[in-house]
């Protein structure tokens, strides 16, 4: 009797005893002095094409000069980057799982979805350049800059505008409930499908991630979501000097928590070299026309929680 | 004018390390386009870092090559095993295998071949001559004509369905059902997703293809020959009868009109960013088999239908650059690989590419002519080696598929839980095989679900829930047009 209750709970000692045993046999120890001392991945959590997994793909090619291992891409689409983004968040903390995304992948889906990630189960290492987000529209437009906007969608009730994300349709939205503007919405699957819409007539204005900078005269920006005024459009404001709010635009790479400190600093150095190469810096200020500065930890880290901050403000006002 | 600079840019594509790279690209792409489930997608976003320290003109003409070559290698897996990786060479299957059953594997490839190239150089010629008012023609497509060309491809169900049309209509409905898991994509709310962040996209077309439409048949094949006890020792086809396999010219070229049409439905649908090459191929299947005097022969292995679906298939590829050209936005995926490589090679795509960078675009235009004459010689001579497949038994063909399609699955978005939902689909596949439902209305369900609500609901969005705008737009009201007709035929054949 006695062998009988006390077997199961010797399985299940024995097994974490196995387990415990295992692990350190197998897992490799984090020590900072050897590492990287094996590939290190880069995980894009977007679809192979895009302007993530370009900048990505060449990023990849400076790191590894300065890390000496090579450096792996690897996409891993889905959810608007939470896929990518989960897979992360439950990788080992060694530095060799690197994620590179919007902050916007990592700060919104936690907000309003259900995923089993949050902010802090990242630790942020780096920002190397932003994207330009604007509400663009074509130059046909009786309206010029924001404040045409404006004052011709209160006299024109039901204007359309092509958003691309739930994140740009909120604030979007914000903007028509701050106005008191009545507008409607059309979701589109980003920005290959926002330009027919825009070109072709079928919206009035949109948001846009930055591929309007490819149109010249073709387009112009009524007004920057990011924080400050986009360098190739410094007449159209900010949202943030209009109404206070900015839409995070940091394009990061991030490690999971618990990823000790000396390997962190090796990463962050490394990615701060790496964006000073040339062919880097040619596709980034060149042909994104995104600006390449590199942001480190520190402040980056205070930037998370301003936009944290930014984004409940935006839910709470849209709300319903 | 043209002319002037399509010389020019043959000048400089005929360089003889351009014509390798060509070659060695095509190559690449056939046999990539033969394993299940990888396509050109995977080919081109696999390569892409490869063509980093090439010229830019070789880059692109390379990866060209390989977009050529894999949007064709998947018939040869759909004719020979009738297991076919990708939804676009579902169709090919339908007539391709019964052919290659009958003992003509080779004629069944060849026919499939060189349809792929026909459609493929008209496509070309028309990107060449018409990329600029091409692109303004396609800026007047919005959502509601969309929906009508969506609500159009719907009728192919009546002709895809097989012996039953309900049974064809309940498969499609499932299929439409099954599209519908993910975000919502107006109000991003989660859709029967169980809170699995897996399925916040929905579910992978790609492990839906490859488990329903090669996996479920390749396990179909094997409960076959377990119970005939015979198909251990010999080869698919023991029969083998050279005459029987030659394709002469006349009987090729005497189907001229069903390659015509197909390959400017299939240039169309490439010219509009979102449609894709699968519902190109399955709309040139459809309107053969409509047009046909003899509809009844397709899906018994008449070439006819091996044509009408590659050469629709085929000429999406050079018409999926128009927008990218024109424009700089992508026609499909593997146009958005190409951008990118646009990128990594210093030319911003958009509607300066041709004014800044002319010399290099024509380049690439005279790189598409010339790779087209590479896939006919390669592909050719390819057909050749699979014909020894034929050969092998299948007790170690089949295993091998069936490696072939987990990693195919596993490989593009590097996702175990995609190899899960492939396996589950073979298993509904093997089921449906087994009860007359159809596979390729599934499919078509699956597809055409979410295009036809995005469009709709962006309609009604834009035009404030105007049902008329689906009348008062002439392209959609074409296409509204088509419909009825084609419901109206239907019924009247009965």
């Amino acid at each position: 009797m006695n062998v009988k209750v006390r077997s199961p709970r010797f399985g299940i000692a024995g097994l974490a005893a196995f387990a415990v045993a295992a692990t350190v046999a197998l897992g490799t120890p984090a020590y900072a002095d050897n590492y990287p001392s094996k590939p290190v991945t880069l995980v894009v959590p977007y679809k192979a094409g895009g302007s993530t997994e370009t900048m990505a793909r060449v990023y990849a090619k400076a790191l590894e000069k300065e890390l000496g291992q090579p450096v792996i891409v690897k996409t891993r689409p889905g959810g608007g980057g939470a896929v990518g983004a989960t897979v992360v968040a439950k990788s080992a903390p060694d530095g060799y799982t690197l994620l590179f995304a919007a902050a916007t992948a990592l700060l919104w889906p936690p907000l309003t979805l259900n995923v089993e990630y949050t902010p802090d189960s990242f630790r942020w290492v780096g920002s190397i350049t932003e994207y330009q987000q604007a509400l663009i529209s074509t130059p046909d437009k009786p309206y010029k800059t924001f404040d045409q906007l404006i004052a011709h969608a209160k006299k024109n009730p039901g204007m359309n505008f092509a958003d691309q994300s739930a994140l740009s349709r909120a604030f979007i939205n914000y903007i028509g409930k701050k106005e008191g503007i009545k507008w409607t919405a059309i979701p589109t699957k980003g920005g290959g499908e926002m330009v027919p819409f825009l070109l072709g007539g079928k919206v009035d204005v949109a948001w846009s991630g930055g591929v309007h900078q490819k149109f010249g005269d073709k387009m112009h920006v009524l007004a920057s979501f990011n924080a400050t005024r986009l360098a190739q459009s410094p007449d159209a404001p900010s949202l943030k000097e209009i109404y206070g709010i900015s839409m995070p635009s940091y394009a990061v790479i991030v490690v999971p928590k618990g990823t000790p400190d000396d390997i962190a600093g090796k990463i962050e150095a490394a990615l701060q070299r790496a964006g000073k190469d040339k062919a880097f810096d040619d596709i980034v200020s060149n042909k994104l026309k995104f600006p390449n500065q590199f942001i480190g930890s520190e402040k980056l880290n205070q930037l998370v929680k301003e936009m944290i901050e930014g984004l409940n403000t935006v839910i709470a006002a849209t709300k319903g | 004018m043209i002319i002037d600079q399509l010389l020019a840019g043959f000048a400089g594509a005929l360089a003889p390390l351009n014509l390798v790279f060509m070659a060695i690209g095509v190559a690449l792409g056939i046999v990539v386009g033969i394993l299940p489930g990888l396509g050109s997608v995977t080919a081109l976003s696999i390569l892409i870092p490869i063509t980093f320290y090439m010229d830019p003109l070789v880059a692109i003409a390379f990866l060209v090559g390989v977009n050529k070559g894999g949007t064709s290698g998947g018939a040869v897996p759909a004719i020979l095993l009738n297991a076919p990786g990708t939804p676009e060479a579902a169709a090919t299957a339908l007539d391709g295998h019964p052919m290659a059953k009958k003992g003509k594997p080779v004629k069944a490839m060849k026919t499939a071949l060189y349809s792929s190239v026909f459609g493929d150089t008209i496509s070309d010629i028309l990107l060449i001559l018409l990329a600029a008012p091409f692109a303004a023609f396609a800026l007047r497509f919005g959502p509601a004509e969309f929906t009508a060309i969506v609500l159009f491809s719907f009728t192919l169900i009546a002709g895809l369905s097989g012996h039953s049309l309900i049974k064809g209509i309940i498969a499609a409905f499932f299929g439409l059902f099954l599209s519908t898991i993910g975000l919502d994509p107006v109000d991003s709310s989660s859709r029967m997703t169980f809170d699995i962040v897996e399925l916040y996209d929905g579910i992978s077309l790609n492990a839906l293809a490859i488990g329903v439409l090669a996996l479920s048949s390749v396990i179909q094949q094997i409960f076959v020959m377990r119970r005939d006890g015979n198909g251990a020792q010999a080869g698919t086809w023991q029969n083998f009868d050279r005459e029987a396999n030659k394709l002469k010219p006349a009987e090729f070229w005497s189907r001229w009109p069903t390659l015509v049409r197909s390959a400017f439905i299939g240039s169309g649908v490439g010219m509009l960013p979102g449609l894709g090459v699968s519902l190109a191929a399955f709309l040139g299947y459809g309107s053969a088999k409509r047009a046909s005097k003899t509809p009844e022969k397709f899906g018994t292995g008449h070439g006819e239908g091996i044509m009408a679906t590659e050469a629709a298939n085929s000429a999406v590829v050079g018409a999926n650059l128009v927008p990218t050209i024109a424009l700089g936005i992508p026609g499909n995926i593997a146009a958005a690989l190409i951008i990118g490589a646009f990128m990594i090679h210093g030319v911003v795509p958009g509607p300066f590419m041709i004014e800044q960078h002319g010399e290099l675009i024509y380049g690439i235009f005279a790189s598409m002519l010339i790779c087209n004459a590479f896939h006919l010689l390669i592909g050719r001579v390819g057909i050749n080696i699979w014909g020894y497949i034929t050969r092998v038994p299948k007790t170690i063909v089949l295993p091998v598929v069936i490696v072939l399609c987990i990693v195919g699955v596993y490989v593009p978005t590097q996702s175990l839980f995609d190899v899960g939902l492939m396996l589950a689909f073979a298993g509904l596949g093997f089921v449906m095989r087994n009860t007359g439902f159809s596979i390729v209305c599934f499919v078509i369900g699956f597809l055409l679900g979410p295009m036809f609500e995005t469009s709709l609901r962006q309609t009604m969005l834009m035009y404030k829930s105007d049902f008329t705008i689906l009348l008062s737009s002439p392209i959609a009201l074409i296409f509204v047009l088509l419909t009825i007709f084609s419901l109206w035929r239907f019924a009247r054949r009965g």
